[in-house]
């Protein structure tokens, strides 16, 4: 075995309708390095949260292209979405975003895209360069079951 | 397990009575979104009727879908008419726990 890392590699256009092209990549993806049904659930929802950061704020109303890469590890899976748009803003900088301690009428939903991805996913980094576009960075690391091959 | 089989998002109504279901199937993202916003639209503002939808066959919910459904929450709450989401698939149930919009679905339709 080498321990070389293994790239996939998808651009598409910054649009709604091409997300769910993202997640069947992922699908393959996971599932042929292993993980289990679970892991890719959460890894479809953290890379789409992602990638509709970028199809909502990267670009404005001008078209634009998401580069989406797997890099396939031994024991983990790293994805890199990235986009070339001015960079978004986070909209709940600091605090609670979820509304686990909020009454209904004073919940927003501005942030739970971030708060997703940190959730599910075991490292998240967010790179933004002014005018540079942004770079999400995050990875899973890969849980081997009991019964082995 | 046929993953290839990428069911679109459907909405379908169902009248009974007093009441409304809505059952969601396939994938509720960002791309559908404004399908599924018209779709409730006219029903969120029926006071008349109590609504339901019903997720067991929704594939998949990101945030915008989770978004909505919070809406929704505030919309009926605010016209003090009934609104309960049923039938979860774990891996929502999942979300919605993690997000916390889960309590606001608690079967205790008294409570915030």
């Amino acid at each position: 075995m080498n321990a070389e890392v293994q790239r996939v590699v998808i651009s598409l256009p910054a649009k709604a309708e091409y997300v769910d092209i993202v997640r069947l990549n992922l699908y393959g993806i996971a599932s042929k390095m292993g993980f289990s049904y679970e892991d890719i659930e959460d890894m479809k929802v953290a890379v789409s949260e992602a990638c509709n950061n970028s199809v909502l704020y990267a670009y404005g109303k001008q078209d634009g292209i998401v580069e989406v890469a797997f890099e396939v590890l031994e024991d983990m899976l790293s994805i890199t979405v990235r986009d070339e748009g001015e960079s978004f803003e986070r909209n709940s900088p600091s605090g609670s975003v979820t509304l686990h301690d909020k009454e209904l009428l004073d919940v927003e939903i501005g942030g739970l895209g971030f708060y997703l991805m940190e959730a599910l996913m075991d490292e998240v980094s967010i790179e933004n360069a002014a005018g540079r576009g942004t770079k999400v960075v995050m990875s899973k690391r890969l849980m081997r079951s009991e019964e082995k091959v | 397990m046929n993953t290839n089989k990428n069911e679109k998002f459907q909405a379908t109504t169902e009248k009974n009575g007093n009441s409304c279901t809505v059952y969601l199937l396939g994938e509720l993202d960002l791309s559908v979104a404004p399908d599924f916003r018209l779709v409730m639209e006219p029903l969120v503002s029926d006071a008349e009727s109590d609504l339901i939808i019903n997720l067991k066959d929704l594939k998949y919910i990101d945030s915008t879908g989770i978004g909505i459904l919070l809406s929704i929450l505030k919309a009926r709450h605010g016209m003090q008419t009934r609104f309960k989401v049923e039938q979860v698939p774990p891996q929502i149930q999942k979300l919605f726990d993690m997000t916390g919009i889960a309590k606001f679905f608690a079967p205790n339709e008294n409570s915030q």
